[in-house]
């Protein structure tokens, strides 16, 4: 640490200011139809002094005596060079230009020109997205970029998403990418300890959407390596908005109000429809007709069937959500200074009550300049996410939806006292509702200083601070009415703190020599994650108007402390040829506390080559071809995240204690042995573009081999162990990505663009000793052979039209259906995913259609396998319709629903295929309309642009998934996807909003 | 100028290096190395009551071990959706168990944890550790370990005997299953072993002589030596200024009691570091459990009828929805005792085992002592037969919802009969499938 500071106050000695005599030169920038341009950038050639033009494409800039060049530029139109004798008012037009050759794109450790990449890289305008009623960005990216699958697993707003680059490289070691934002690698672990049935909170969406600038995806080993540890599963790198230099204050307002509401949901049999399938199932099990349940009450029954009521619990738990979002932003910039700062207040319900999502946030972006030479600059985002949360996904106790979706339609929320109670072992929904008390408060602080110096004239050096600090505050309480309070009151308080903090050097260098360039990056990092946490208990309180634990008669506590450290190093060298030949090395080592002592240290190569066939001469009359680039790389890069901080130490540990008296005990065995997970990827990739760059295609083929993949390896038993940490895995991922972008029109008044995007991902478990199983029951097997998240189920053949029993595949013949006849049947990787976007503008209007799809994927209905038992569970579960209309009756009935018997078990065993679904869909993702209203009008109330918007997300889905929502997945842990049970679906929503900028 | 700006850069730089080895060590604070473990009077203790812990797990007595006893027998009824524990009910238990598997594990860290004490302690020089100390947390590893070997002989037969710690991944794996018989022998040697290091104490929460001639009492009852399971049932009835009957049935659970004159051997739980989670399966939902288990209809029947079960019928209650419920287990936070040994046990030992050895006098004298606590008249019973069946039935609801129904029907070979399935190769547990696949060394049981 101390030689750190040693470090930094290095460079303050480095930094040289200097003065000179300045002249100034101001003017106004158009486009060809004299639309006056903002945000063009001009630079004084020969040197890195740069403003950007203003709303009505004016700008001021000063010049030195021996400054005689302006570069103006602007993505999407042609640079233009002007000498400066001695003009000082200066009207400059910019031609249209290729818009996507000249995208800055950022990637590791800096920005390249998209026309110069030699890796894979995805930018996405967040823009177009933003809207989307999700707490984080990462779920509002579904669909936009190829090779990235990103699942919602739950209509719960600010809950953690699936978010998968090119596939998933390991069993027990994070698949989630390295989130940068802003240069700090920030957690992106959930730090939820509270029980919500599995389900985990986003630290996403703790990022407020409407600061971020950017956000760019590297994929390939050419773009990941420069982060060798965490390369493996992606990055996403966030720029957040930053002001620019001599750009008058612009004040940026968007206010938006919506709704929500749930999409179709479970249709359930009623009282009476339940009541008759027990009867039958009770008669069909052999038993006497005249001791069924459901008999008149003079018999000692329940009274008979079409006496029963029908409760209707779901219209109960389910409600049409507000959502609210506020941004207000000022960005601007003087001479020497340059700002944003950024407010927002986002409020989501959940279409399921209680639960609630709110997130304040506040962000200032600072860079001053010292001199020429040097530059130094803060990012600064605080915000504070409130959630009212709920167990929604699996669990009994406190389970929303098992209360409103499991308990049987024809049970009275009442008992015979009429006191409101709780059924088939859930609570009570009323009360539920009513006394639900589970918060969570997430306080975010992500900050980065950087100060960046020219050593020399190409010779650039930068080092930076950055910060990511997360206090994470949960309290519960849960009263006397409820099953987790019974009989006297439960209340825990969690306050965890996880502190991220890294230091990065660089030093890059770069020059032309005629026809070569060359360009070399240097650089280290130190990081630091720190974990904390406290944790309460009390129980025993006098009555339900005692809610904290001060007023409990028993109070227990635990701590916990976690560490983990990294240091890195690496180089870059890259060399171009004529700007046709582009070839680059790079090399990171990283050394990470986690690993035995004598394999911390691991070494991620990457190599990459790029051909700009258009740039040959035998290229040049080929009109219709505007860029043609050809681009192989080869990488390794690594992955330790997900496993335990000291996972590679032999540790005893207390807390083993008896009749109070403190005790210890082993708690792991050492592996000194254990190491990095590495990935080797292979990626060739073409782009192109055609007609002056109307029509962008960009392909990538990728092969992905995971080796030494980290494992939590079973030890036998006889051990006295479980389990312990090794390098035992390998997994493969291979596929293809394929982006198309065109521009239909392009006319003044009207124009059309269309992207679409698909790929395809095939992922493999190339080795592994012994299969594991995950899940509920056991559903999801990971087999060597198979690829990961395989269902491991009973197949079910058909209902035998004589009997009305299923028929399953008896896989080893022996006669009986047991463990042995479960096999693989599908897995949750879709064939092909992605995205088709069109932007049209009209005038003043502007539309955006964006649909997401998925095809080929399994999601298995866990629901329906409680809901569908035929009568078997009785009083115990729910009934659904299907079961009650297409159930098996009578020999010749030709149905998939076995008829209810409880001498057949079989008939709705754990694990059938019944269950599984297809879980392709086709999302109409977001659809808004947008008008802009005109300047003469706007501009006399002192508005420069006003524009108004209606928007909708969801609105359709086209699936043949029998649940509301093919995305449910009761779990965020990444090893049980795809398993919906007594999970909230995403919802459908409208929202009206105006975006005003003065 | 420029030479000092390349200095600098470089001395940044390999002051980094310098730097990052040490920055790389991080070590846990909730934990400790093991590289040393147990080196004073203090650790030494602390590593005992660790054995106590691990034995107090859930999936050993607190809740999984016990429920492959009670599950196995016909008191119980399941009325959740998960078939594993219908499995035990209906006799046809899968090697994929769950419980099983969890058990399974669990014993084996318990053995572990006594091997660690049993090797490391002797080893240890603190002069604060006298002798007489050092010998009784040895006997104390020795008994707990010898409870572990007869848990697993009784439960799956033969099973691998470990008795060295495990210090790295390669230590005690591939080790193949010996025979039920030597099984049973380690569970005796270690009962050997145990009996002269501990004091002639009453200890009702760790283990004393006492402690393991009660142990040897049940020991020689499934081993069929009825004069040494006589002998040693009445050392411990005999000890009647500690050990008694306490009456009625509900004195030795009900209103919070823990530690009473009939308890040989129960497990202690504090209820806020450690927890007996054992009541969530039995209370109903309107005390913040499950009922996932619930007594059988046939049990609740027996227990209720004042000529069957007595003052015993205290063991079940109804809820707010008219069901019945077991209410053995029902402190919240779970602190309630697991029972391991109590007295009543030896009435009925020693009564079976005076009925073997045809004293039916002295056995109905036993059984009946039991029957007169639970406020029933003196058995009818008169023949041999006729009283063996009757302490079989005596144990059903003695011991209703503790481990003991499925191994007392098991060992007198009548689970068949008295359970109505066909399969004796199901009289042992399947061994974990999981731990058939990662080591080869392991045999499965016949019929599985």
């Amino acid at each position: 640490m101390k030689k750190l500071l040693i470090s930094l106050a290095a460079l303050f000695v480095l930094v040289v200011a200097k003065t000179q005599d300045l002249r100034t030169v101001s003017g106004t920038v158009r486009d060809a139809a004299d639309q006056p341009l903002a945000g063009v950038s001009i630079l004084v050639k020969g040197s890195d002094k740069g403003v950007v033009s203003d709303q009505e494409g004016k700008f001021t800039i000063s010049l030195g005596p021996r400054e005689r060049a302006l570069q103006f530029s602007l993505v999407g139109y042609q640079s233009q060079d002007i000498t400066i004798i001695n003009q000082t008012i200066l009207d400059i037009v910019l031609q249209p230009g290729n818009r996507q050759l000249d995208e800055v794109v950022v990637v590791g450790y800096g920005t390249q020109k998209r026309k110069n990449l030699v890796g894979s890289v995805s930018k996405i305008d967040p823009s177009e997205t933003k809207s989307i009623p999700a707490g984080s960005f990462d779920a509002q990216l579904q669909g936009k970029a190829a090779g990235v699958q990103i699942s919602s697993n739950t209509g719960v707003p600010g809950e953690a998403v699936n978010v998968r680059l090119r596939g998933a490289t390991s069993i027990n070691a994070d698949n989630a990418p390295l989130y940068v934002v802003d240069g700090v690698f920030i957690n992106s672990s959930s730090l939820q300890t509270v029980n919500t049935g599995g389900k985990a909170t986003s630290p996403i969406a703790d990022i407020n959407p409407a600061d971020i600038e950017t956000i760019e995806i590297l994929k390939d080993a050419e773009a990941t390596a420069l982060y060798g540890s965490r390369g493996a599963n992606g990055v996403v790198i966030v720029t957040t908005k930053r002001g620019n230099y001599n750009q008058k204050p612009t004040v940026n307002l968007n206010v938006s109000q919506g709704f929500a509401w749930a999409p179709p949901l479970w249709e359930l049999a009623t009282g009476p429809q339940h009541a008759e399938l027990v009867n039958e199932w009770w008669v069909n099990t052999g038993n006497s007709f005249e001791t069924r349940p459901f008999r008149p009450v003079s018999e000692g029954g329940r009274g008979l069937p079409e006496e029963q009521q029908t409760y209707d619990r779901l219209s109960e738990a389910f409600r049409t959500a507000r959502l609210a979002n506020y941004d207000v932003s000022l960005t601007g910039g003087t001479k020497g200074t340059r700002y944003y700062v950024g407010g927002g207040f986002n409020q989501q319900e959940s279409i399921l009550k209680p639960i609630t999502f709110n997130r304040a946030s506040f962000k200032i972006n600072l860079d001053q300049r010292i001199s020429d030479h040097v530059q130094i600059g803060v990012s600064n985002s605080i915000a504070r996410t409130f959630r009212n949360q709920a167990r929604a996904g699996d669990g009994p106790a406190g389970g929303l939806l098992q209360a409103a979706l499991h308990t049987p339609t024809y049970l009275s929320p009442y008992n015979e006292d009429g006191v409101l109670v709780g059924r088939a072992g859930f609570d009570n929904l009323t009360l539920l509702l009513e006394h639900y008390n589970v918060k969570a408060v997430s306080l975010r602080y992500i900050g980065n200083l950087y100060l960046e110096a020219e050593i020399l004239p190409d010779l650039k050096f930068r080092s930076s601070w950055g910060v990511d600090y997360n206090n994470y505050d949960e309290s519960e309480y849960w009263n006397s009415y409820l099953i987790s309070g019974s009989p006297s009151g439960l209340a825990t308080s969690s306050v965890a703190q996880n502190v991220n903090w890294l230091n990065e050097q660089t030093l890059t260098w770069r020059k032309r020599f005629g026809a070569h360039t060359l360009g070399v990056l240097v650089g280290n990092t130190l990081q630091s994650n720190e974990y904390d946490r406290t944790y309460l208990e009390g129980r025993g309180f006098a009555n339900n108007s005692f809610t904290k634990i001060s007023s409990a008669t028993t109070i227990t506590g635990t701590e916990n402390w976690s560490k983990n450290t990294l240091a890195s190093f690496f180089g870059k060298i890259d060399y171009g040829f004529r700007d046709r030949y582009l070839v680059d090395f790079s090399l990171r080592a990283d050394g990470s506390s986690k690993f035995g002592a004598n394999k911390k240290w691991g070494y991620f190569p990457s190599v990459g080559a790029a051909w700009r066939v258009k740039q040959e001469d035998f290229m040049q009359h080929v009109d219709i071809v505007s860029d043609l680039k050809l681009r192989v790389s080869y990488g390794v890069t690594g992955n330790q995240n997900g496993i335990g901080d000291f996972a590679s130490q032999g540790l005893w540990s207390g807390g083993a204690s008896y009749q109070g008296n403190a005790g210890i005990s082993p708690q792991q065995l050492a592996n000194g042995d254990l190491r990095w997970e590495k990935t080797e990827q292979f990626n060739i990739g073409t782009d192109l573009s055609l007609w002056q760059g109307r029509v962008n295609v960009e392909f990538n083929y990728y092969r992905k081999y995971t080796r030494d993949g980290l494992l939590e390896l079973a030890l036998p038993a006889t051990s006295g162990f479980g389990t312990y940490w090794s390098n035992a895995a390998e997994i493969s991922n291979r596929g293809f990505e394929l982006s198309v972008t065109t521009e239909n029109f392009s006319k003044r008044d009207f124009t059309w663009i269309t992207s679409f995007n698909i790929a395809r991902n095939v992922n493999r478990i190339e080795k592994l000793a012994t299969p594991l199983q995950y899940g509920s029951r056991n559903l999801i097997l990971q087999k060597e052979g198979y690829p990961l998240y395989s269902f491991w189920l009973y197949k079910e053949l058909y209902v035998d039209p004589q009997t009305g029993n299923t028929v399953y595949e008896d896989v080893n013949k022996d006669g009986t259906i047991n463990a042995d006849d479960r096999q693989i049947i599908g897995s949750v990787w879709p064939k092909f995913f992605g995205g088709i976007s069109n932007q049209l503008t009209y005038k003043n209007f502007d539309l955006g259609i964006f649909f997401s799809f998925q095809y080929g994927n399994y999601t298995y209905n866990h629901n329906r396998f409680f809901g569908e038992a035929g009568g078997a569970r009785d009083a115990a579960r729910v009934i659904f319709a299907h079961n009650y209309h297409n159930r098996w009756q009578k020999p010749g009935d030709i149905t998939d629903v076995p008829r209810p018997d409880g001498v057949n078990v079989n008939n709705y065993r754990d694990g059938g295929s019944r269950w599984l679904e297809d879980g392709s869909f086709l999302r109409l993702r977001s659809l808004t309309l947008g008008y802009t209203v005109p300047r003469g009008f706007t501009s006399l109330i002192g508005i420069q642009t006003a524009r108004l918007y209606v928007t909708g997300s969801n609105l359709i889905t086209l699936t043949s998934y029998s649940g509301p929502d093919p995305e449910s997945s009761a779990n965020s842990s990444q090893n049980q996807p795809g398993i919906d049970l007594g999970t909230p679906p995403q919802p459908l929503n409208v929202q009206f909003g105006i975006n005003i900028t003065l | 100028m420029k030479q000092v700006r390349y200095t600098f850069t470089l001395s940044v730089f390999t002051l980094l290096l310098a730097s990052c080895s040490k920055f790389l060590d991080v070590d846990p604070k909730e934990s400790v190395s093991d590289a040393q473990t147990i080196f004073d009077k203090t650790s030494a203790e602390e590593a005992v009551n660790g054995i106590y812990s691990a034995l107090s797990s859930g999936d050993y007595y607190g809740t999984g071990f016990q429920s492959i006893g009670y599950l196995s027998g016909d008191n119980v009824q399941w009325t959740g959706s998960q078939s594993q524990i219908q499995e035990f009910i209906n006799h046809n238990v899968r090697a994929e168990n769950a419980t099983i598997s969890g058990a399974w594990s669990a014993i084996y860290r318990t053995i572990n944890r006594a091997n660690q004490v049993l090797t490391k302690v002797p080893e240890v020089t603190d002069p604060q550790l006298t002798p007489a100390l050092k010998d009784q947390l040895l006997g104390e590893a020795y008994f707990i370990r010898a409870l572990a070997y007869f848990d697993l002989a009784r439960t799956w037969g033969g099973a691998p005997l470990i008795t060295s710690p495990t210090s790295s991944v390669t230590d005690n794996v591939g080790i193949p299953r010996s025979t039920q018989a030597q099984t049973y022998a380690q569970a005796l040697s270690d009962l050997e072993a145990a009996e002269p290091l501990l004091p002639a104490t009453t200890n009702r929460y760790r283990a004393t002589k006492k402690t393991v001639w009660a142990l040897k009492a049940r020991y020689y009852l499934y081993n069929r030596d009825w004069p040494k399971a006589e002998e040693y049932a009445t050392r411990i009835i005999e000890d009647n200024a500690n050990y008694k009957l306490v009456a009625p049935y509900s004195a030795f659970f009900a209103d919070n009691a823990r530690g009473t004159e009939e308890s040989v051997f129960e497990i202690f739980y504090n209820g806020t570091t450690e927890i007996n989670n054992h009541r969530n399966q039995w209370q109903p939902q309107i005390n913040g459990g499950t009922r996932q288990w619930a007594p059988s209809n046939a049990f609740v029947e027996l227990v209720n009828d004042p000529q069957i079960g007595g003052n015993r019928n205290v063991l079940v209650a109804k809820d707010n929805q008219n069901r019945w419920y077991g209410n053995l287990y029902y402190r919240s936070p779970g602190s309630d005792p697991s029972y391991v040994i109590r007295v009543a046990e030896l009435y009925l030992i020693r009564a079976e085992a005076r009925a073997q050895n045809n004293d039916l006098s002295g056995a109905l004298a036993d059984l009946d002592a039991v029957r007169a606590r639970a406020g029933l008249s003196a058995s009818t019973a008169v023949t041999k037969e006729e009283i063996l069946l009757a302490i079989e039935n005596e144990r059903r609801l003695e011991f209703a919802f503790e481990p003991h129904r499925w191994f007392d029907l098991v060992r007198t070979g009548r689970a068949t009969t008295v359970l109505n399935f066909t399969d004796e190769r199901k009289y042992l547990m399947p061994l974990p499938a999981q731990q058939l696949l990662i080591d080869p060394a392991l045999t499965q049981n016949e019929g599985y």
